[in-house]
């Protein structure tokens, strides 16, 4: 298990897309330490704000985040890492496999664009949560983010494939989804908005479109399914599905292939 | 010339030594504003791009929900001129859009060109209160939620007797149809919802949306960005290369989270400056300058008024050259150009300064 001790709050906001664990396995001590981090014009290593030690294994803690740690475990392509404190945006952003834990909070775009792996945090997110970025194609794609805190607006925004598992979310949660599942205790109001397929499941919900029509009650083996899925994450979104469900097909302003399950 | 620093009253000598100290010193500089015409834009730029800074826009909320709705699904759209000349049918989205000058052209002619010449022009508003004549699309719950209904109903996917069923009739039964909307009153859901909107009523006649973005020059710096960067216009070059990140380089942002230590405000063109810009050691370039506005705040020239400058022209929906107006014009302010060029050449001077 290498680590990455903080020694005080970074000056700047930092870039750690090239800080994984296969990343620093090749590397010295004293290269690992003068890799590039900063993102201003003085610029900042890694080894002046981390006390590092390493030992060549496919797990990596940072002990102590920090909200200005931006792209933790971006573009990860396999071990773990597991971040003992804060993070700031794009946590994950484009992951492909992998493991990914933060205990803190975590910034915006978080599981943006991720193809696969688990990304855990255990606190709050921010806005666009699993959401994407400006001008990129999709949000999370294919990996499971699990947030048990609550996120911001946006949660899901184009998101493409894979399951998005959240406390509590803001407005316009699975905007513009393209696919996927987005499952919340709680979201906030205009959920789907603009949605063209994809599954949200919600326990209590802000205000519907009117472009979301009520399709009756249905008891599919689908959502048996899915709640088994579920509950191999997390049983209390699991559970959403054992109550009472109204399913509501849309956005109808879009293609309305979509569809929200409202736990009673 | 008016310049002072920290209030007091200062020479130009003595007010770009303190604005070159400032920003000199500074980590992570950013330039914010520039509301200014295209050679101001291009200084700032470059500035940027010397120390190290990011650049934000006074107006980037707007700009944002515009190209971020373009990055996705596109953009159909007009000309001021076309849609005073053709457009049978103008459905305007929101309030913001009846303060445009354009309203007042379109309400005070008919279309005089093309296969609607010489009919009646149809005026819908949706969100905001039609005049006289026109007809007001109730959007009680929000724009968002009314736009959505309106596209469903075009597309065929709802069908009733409500207003908003009759505004997607009469919209189908035009020949040519103009939206006009506000992107920074309907954030980027709403111009997606415009775009896919005027996509849908394509397929029935001809139809295009037009943005109404007053009050500021962002409509300069995207073009000037996109040659300069290859990016929208939020880039930070903190490692040398334009980086673009919306989030990042947004000013207020980055002045709440504590990270930027020096900020220099470009509005030749006037306009308010944000209250951020006390909270950080600034440089002002203001076209209207008040003493307080920062610590260092030097008066330039206004572009169109005291000196020639390219700028949006709203009227035209292109960039024009503005000359100087009259002869009377105070000669003694230098442009935010030669300022900006002025504060870059010095920092060059100064060892210590990056980039």
């Amino acid at each position: 298990m290498s680590t990455l001790t903080l020694r005080e709050a970074p000056p700047e906001r930092l870039d750690f897309l090239s800080i994984t664990p296969l990343s620093l396995s090749g590397l010295s001590q004293g290269e690992a330490e003068r890799l590039e981090i900063g993102t201003s014009r003085r610029g900042l290593r890694l080894g002046d704000c981390f006390t590092v030690a390493l030992d060549r294994s496919d797990t990596l803690v940072i002990a102590g985040g920090h909200e200005r740690l931006d792209r933790v475990g971006a573009s990860l392509s396999g071990g773990t890492i597991r971040v003992e404190g804060d993070v700031g945006q794009r946590l994950g952003a484009g992951m492909a496999a992998g493991t990914l834990t933060v205990t803190g909070q975590a910034g915006p775009f978080a599981g943006s664009g991720a193809t696969g792996g688990t990304i855990t945090i255990e606190g709050d997110a921010g806005d666009h949560a699993g959401g994407a970025v400006y001008g990129a194609k999709a949000g999370l794609d294919g990996a499971t983010l699990v947030i048990h805190g609550r996120a911001g607006d946006h949660c899901g925004d184009r998101m493409r494939k894979g399951t998005l598992l959240v406390g509590q979310a803001g407005a316009h949660a699975g905007a513009r989804m393209i696919a996927g599942t987005l499952a919340a205790l709680e979201v906030g109001d205009l959920p789907g908005f603009g949605m063209r397929r994809g599954t949200l499941v919600v326990g209590r919900h802000g205000t519907l479109a009117p472009t979301f029509v009520e399709t009756g009650s249905h008891d599919l083996v689908f959502v048996r399914l899915l709640a088994r899925h579920l509950a191999r994450i997390s049983e209390a979104h699991a559970a959403l599905l054992a109550r009472p469900l109204r399913r509501y097909s849309g956005d109808l302003a879009t293609l309305a292939k979509g569809e929200i399950w409202a736990a009673g | 010339m008016p310049a002072w620093v920290k209030g007091a009253a200062a020479d130009m000598d003595t007010a770009l030594s303190a604005a070159v100290e400032l920003l000199g010193a500074a980590r992570t500089p950013v330039i914010a504003g520039l509301n200014a015409d295209v050679s101001a834009i291009r200084a700032a730029y470059d500035l940027a791009g010397r120390v190290g800074a990011s650049v934000d826009t006074l107006g980037a909320a707007g700009t944002y929900a515009e190209l971020g709705a373009l990055s996705r699904v596109g953009a159909m759209t007009s000309t001021p001129a076309e849609v005073v000349g053709r457009a049978d049918a103008v459905l305007v989205v929101g309030s913001a859009p009846w303060n445009a000058a354009l309203s007042a052209r379109i309400l005070d002619a008919r279309p005089s060109r093309g296969r609607a010449a010489g009919s009646d022009r149809a005026l819908l508003a949706l969100g905001g209160s039609a005049p006289q004549g026109g007809t007001t699309i109730p959007a009680e719950n929000g724009i968002l939620p009314a736009l959505a209904l309106l596209r469903a109903h075009l597309r065929g996917h709802l069908a009733d007797d409500s207003p908003i069923a009759g505004a997607a009739e009469r919209l189908s039964g035009s020949l040519y149809v103009a939206v006009l909307y506000d992107p920074a009153e309907i954030g980027e859901f709403g111009v997606e919802t415009v775009q896919g909107l005027v996509v849908d009523l394509n397929d029935r006649t001809r139809a295009f949306a037009l943005p109404v973005q007053g009050g500021n020059q962002d409509r300069a710096v995207v073009p000037v960005a996109a040659w300069t960067t290859g990016q929208a216009p939020r880039v930070g070059f903190g490692r040398r290369v334009p980086e673009h990140d919306p989030w990042r380089f947004d000013a207020a942002r980055q002045v709440a989270a504590g990270e930027a230590d020096a900020a220099l405000w470009i509005a030749s063109v006037p306009a308010p400056a944000p209250d951020w810009l006390g909270r950080v050691p600034s440089i002002a370039l203001m076209g209207d300058a008040a003493a307080d506005a920062a610590e260092v705040v030097i008066g330039v020239g206004v572009p169109g008024r005291d000196h020639g400058g390219v700028l949006w022209n709203d009227t035209r929906a292109a960039l024009t050259y503005w000359p100087a107006q009259g002869a009377g014009a105070p000669a003694d302010l230098p442009s935010a150009a030669a300022v900006i060029g002025q504060l870059a050449q010095r920092l060059a001077g100064r060892s210590e300064t990056a980039c």
